[in-house]
């Protein structure tokens, strides 16, 4: 073991073995406990509020859960040690982790928004997380900056701050959204809902996927120069976020009948992992492409070496889509179980519908040229770029200029 | 020699993928043309849009209702019987594959490996060194034998993934099936039901006609209730249903809403809409010519036409609350009821015909009475809609009285139209109405009167109709929908996504040792792959050297060299 990898080793101790195994256990507990509050507790579904402000008695089903899944989880693994190495396990708890820190850091957050009193639907321009959202919006631009300095310096320390900056702007940008969550309760509790309702919502929830899973790939696989594609891709929807915002799309509003259904909660986020890990595809592809133009142009090899290898490249981008592939393939799904349940049947050749299709049948053909044409590298990175244009007019050029059943995000 | 059958080119070039990436794409762009031409819309604007040539076009290309052509249903039957075949022809390859795990490998095949690595071990046994070996491969599933001297071990992860690919391709197969099945014995249509009403037919578009079809049962509806939100919005609709079959109530009084549909003798019924079900409405016409007041009773949907002028009053919509936000532009949002209103129609001789919607109260502004309101729109439409003062306040009978005797006082002062003489007339009208009494809020009244004066005139109608009263009545707007095929679809949909994990989640990953002794101390060989995630397949290997390494370390001190 070279010093490198020894912080690794220790990080990697927590996440396997007992210790990983039973937090993992005790967090499926949870949510198992939050689930069950939801169906069964006293108040039902209906007030999901409740969860908000830490009832008792939903406090004690997340407990319960929490500890009833560390007991069960703790005894599993005394009886057979080897379930503590489950792949699942690991790869899922830093996610987990990260969850917890995320309400954590809005719970801290709740803490300092104004008083009751000062709240009101009609001008909502004191909300807190307004402020926390312009932080996120700061810092997803300059990590952008620092990620596209650090191509040009990748042995100063840019490229940590970089990283950095990123996981500040997701942190930021995920709990203004728990914040909001929050904050549609506090102006009326037959307001609250999940933040996931409107264009502007979801805008912040897309930047948090995309940055997240960008994350983990560099941290994975050491590509940071990707970084320097994402993040500007992460930066022009966020000078859209602020567009949206300056023309009062960002004010929360209560819900039509048709979206108040807890189906909302799960097609929606489920949704923006596909269109995630399809821009984050696109920004792998576009890093190809552009070290391939710098090859050609016999650039200095210094600046090539920053740059993971073209193959690698390759490999991340259909990592990406092999992500976001099956994630959108279930939000689809999920989204036609909703429409069975709202509108009378699972498909109605609705524009927004018909274009989910449009962009799985383009990256169902990505992945079919690959693995049969044995087509790799210049082409496919293009696709990536391609699949992820008809993406965006998917996710928001069919708001803009096609009408139909799906017309809640209308700009 | 065999001999091929004829029909094998054409099974191969129906099996081949180019075929299946060419039909995906095809059916994207196809799919495109169905989002940008909006479907189903009216034939005549379809028309006017395209003009007389392009109509034609699209219209025998069926792009008006082009999810239902035969062309585009002709995509996915292909689409199908490629599957279908695709299926046929690789399914007992793969599932032999994943049955037979061949554990002698020859020199050549292994150097071929993209993972290989070569120990030699100086001083060391076949028997032992394999044991270290097993030892580290403890989460393979793992197959040895010995072949010619030497010993092999086979080890395998994730040999199940090819199951992926079966699953996957065979869903697409079930979903589309589902759906055909769908089409073809199920329905799907809208039903209003007038509150205390009964209907049991649904109507559908069929291609681009209206169609009906008769429910095996009877939906009453007892009751409709709709919530809103401070704003305005919507908040909740919900009805109260009967159903009647057989002339017998089998489900009494159940609510439903949106989201929450009832489900009777495999039939959904979903709230999907509401609308004004008939309301009875009574209006009262003030004659700007007589000054006489008239009462009319007529209903939501109906007509009333006036004898004597010979206008027509069409009731259009009556809405119980009409909630606006009355902030200007900029400020805070300050939502407000402005009350019931109804919206009307107005046609008749020598008067363009308009739409007005029409305030049941007075309105307001800064605590002050501003008399009735009405919204008028040239066009038609909703978005052309201009407020008009009325000035006077209709719900109290002075400010008509008022407003009359000022005309009648005015037409008095032979012609003078000075400021004096509008006063002098004005003072007239305050006593003929109310004496030497002056009520207190004479002052707004009074404004209400002079902006009367100026603004009623200006109406080319001879009458000014206001709401009285009314009594409200919904409809509520279902959806009933049976689809016989639909579970078969969730089945697809599952075996879809379980397949798609199997696919991507659990690529198939193999290795090889051989051990092969060479004079006091064996050489082993390791190759590895694996048909997908190569990324992460590089870390794993990695540290299955790392793994081994160490493993090895006790036999061999002097380490390993590739
Ligand atoms: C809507 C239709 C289809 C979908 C969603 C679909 C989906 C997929 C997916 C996701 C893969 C995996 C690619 C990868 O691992 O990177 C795949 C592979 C494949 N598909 Fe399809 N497919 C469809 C239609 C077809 C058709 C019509 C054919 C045959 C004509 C076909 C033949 C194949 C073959 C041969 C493979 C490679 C399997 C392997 O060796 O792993 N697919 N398909």
């Amino acid at each position: 073991m070279n010093a490198i990898t020894a912080p690794r080793i220790t990080l990697e101790g927590i996440n396997r073995g007992l210790p990983g195994f039973a937090r993992f256990c005790t967090y499926i507990g949870a949510i198992i406990g939050i689930a069950s509050y939801a169906k069964f507790g006293p108040d039902g579904y209906g007030d999901d509020g409740l969860l908000f402000f830490l009832t008792a008695s939903s406090f004690s089903w997340i407990g319960i859960g929490a500890l009833a899944g560390l007991a069960s989880g703790s005894v599993t693994a005394m009886l057979k040690p080897s379930v503590t190495e489950w792949v699942f396990s690991r790869n899922v708890i830093s996610w987990l982790d990260g969850a917890l820190l995320m309400i954590l850091l809005a719970t801290v957050e709740a803490f300092f928004e104004p008083g009751q009193s000062l709240i009101n639907y009609n001008d909502q321009s004191n909300l807190l997380s307004g402020s926390i959202i312009m932080t996120m919006n700061i810092t997803f631009l300059a990590s952008a900056l620092l990620y596209i300095t650090y191509l040009f310096a990748p042995a100063s320390i840019v490229g940590k701050l970089a990283t950095a900056s990123a996981w500040v702007g997701v942190y930021s940008g995920g709990s203004a959204l728990l914040l909001r969550w929050y904050e549609s309760y506090m102006l009326d509790t037959d307001i609250g809902h999940a933040p996931v309702s409107n264009l502007y919502e979801v805008f912040i929830l897309m930047f948090c996927v995309t940055t997240v899973i960008y994350l983990s790939l560099e941290r994975r696989y050491q590509a940071r120069a990707m970084g320097a594609f994402v993040l500007p891709l992460v930066s022009a929807g966020v000078f859209f976020g602020i567009w949206l915002s300056s023309h009062g799309h960002a004010d929360i509003k209560p819900l039509v009948p048709a979206l108040q259904s807890y189906w909302m909660k799960i097609h929606v986020p489920m949704n923006f992992v596909g269109y995630g890990s399809f821009a984050v595809a696109c920004g792998a592809g576009m890093a190809y492409l552009t070290r391939e133009w710098l090859e050609l142009r016999g650039a200095s090899s210094k600046l090539l070496a920053v740059f993971p290898s073209l193959e690698q490249l390759d490999q991340l981008a259909y990592k990406a889509v092999a992500i976001g592939f099956p994630a959108f393939t279930l939000a689809t799904i999920l989204g036609a179980a909703w429409a069975s349940e709202a509108w009378g049947g699972y498909w109605s050749w609705d524009p927004k519908e018909t274009w989910a299709l449009i962009v799985w049948l383009t990256y169902g053909a990505y992945l079919h040229v690959r693995v049969s044409h044995g087509w790799q590298g210049r082409p496919l990175a293009w696709w990536t770029v391609a699949g992820f244009l008809v993406t965006v007019f998917c996710f928001i050029g069919v708001n803009m200029y096609l009408s139909g059943l799906h017309s809640y995000g209308r700009l | 020699m065999k001999t091929t059958p004829w029909y094998k080119p054409y099974f191969d070039r129906l099996s081949s993928m180019s075929l299946a990436i060419a039909l995906l794409v095809v059916l994207g762009l196809a799919s495109t043309i169905g989002t940008v031409l909006l479907q189903n819309q009216e034939q005549a604007d379809y028309l006017i849009k395209f003009g007389p040539l392009w109509y034609s076009v699209f219209i025998s290309l069926g792009l008006f209702d082009m999810y239902h052509t035969p062309w585009f249903i002709g995509l996915l039957v292909f689409l199908m019987i490629s599957l279908s075949v695709c299926l046929w022809r690789n399914v007992p390859r793969m599932l032999k594959e994943m049955r037979s795990r061949k554990l002698v490998i020859t020199d050549k095949a292994l150097k071929r490996f993209h993972h290989l690595h070569h120990w030699q071990l100086k001083h060391a046994n076949v028997e032992s060194s394999e044991k270290l070996i097993l030892g580290t491969l403890n989460d393979w599933e793992i197959k040895r034998g010995e072949d010619n001297g030497r010993t092999y071990i086979r080890g395998d992860k994730g040999r199940f993934n090819k199951v992926g690919y079966i699953l996957v391709h065979s869903a697409i197969l079930v979903v589309l099936i589902g759906g055909w099945i769908g089409a073809q014995y199920g329905f799907r249509g809208t039903m209003s039901v007038v509150e205390n009403g009964t209907d049991n037919t649904i109507g559908f578009l069929k291609g681009t006609k209206t169609e009906h079809l008769k429910m095996p049962f009877e939906i009453r509806c007892d009751d409709f209730f709709i919530d809103f939100y401070p704003t305005g919005m919507p908040k909740e609709f919900r009805s109260t249903l009967s159903i009647i079959d057989n002339g017998k109530v089998v489900i009494d009084h159940k609510d439903i809403i949106v989201n929450e549909p009832l489900y009777y003798k495999g039939v959904r019924i979903y709230q999907a809409s509401f609308g004004d079900g008939g309301s009875s409405i009574k209006l009262k016409l003030y004659d700007l010519t007589t000054g006489k007041i008239r009462t009319v009773d007529t209903e939501v949907y109906q007509t009333w036409r006036d004898p004597k002028s010979g206008i027509s009053l069409e009731i259009t919509n009556f809405r119980p609350y009409n909630i606006e936000n009355m902030a200007n532009p900029g400020e805070p949002k300050d939502f407000k009821d402005l009350g019931p209103a109804i919206e009307y129609v107005v046609r008749g001789p020598n008067i363009k015909s308009v739409k007005v919607k029409s305030f049941m109260k007075p309105f307001e502004m800064n605590g002050q009475n501003r008399g009735h309101l009405i919204m008028v729109s040239m066009s038609g439409e909703d978005r052309d809609y201009q407020p008009f003062a009325l000035g006077l306040d209709f719900t109290q009978p002075n400010d008509w009285k008022l407003y009359r005797s000022f005309i009648k006082a005015l037409g008095k002062q032979k012609g003078a139209r000075d400021q004096k003489a509008n006063f002098a007339a004005f003072s007239q009208a305050m006593k003929s109405v109310f004496g030497d009494k002056r009520p207190d809020d004479f002052q707004e009244m009074g404004m209400r009167v002079i902006q009367g004066m100026n603004n009623l005139s200006a109406l080319p109608w001879p009458f000014i109709p206001i709401l009285d009263s009314f009594d409200q009545k919904y409809y509520t707007g279902l959806e009933l929908a049976q689809d016989p095929g639909m579970n078969i679809v969730w089945i697809g949909s599952a075996m879809l996504v379980i397949g798609l994990c199997f696919m991507f989640y659990v690529p198939h990953r193999k290795l090889w040792v051989v051990l092969s002794p060479v004079g006091k101390g064996v050489e082993v060989t390791l190759g590895a792959m694996s048909n997908r995630n190569k990324l992460g397949f590089e870390l794993e290997f990695n540290q299955l050297l790392t793994k081994l390494d160490e493993a090895l370390q006790p036999e061999n001190n002097s380490g390993s060299a590739s």
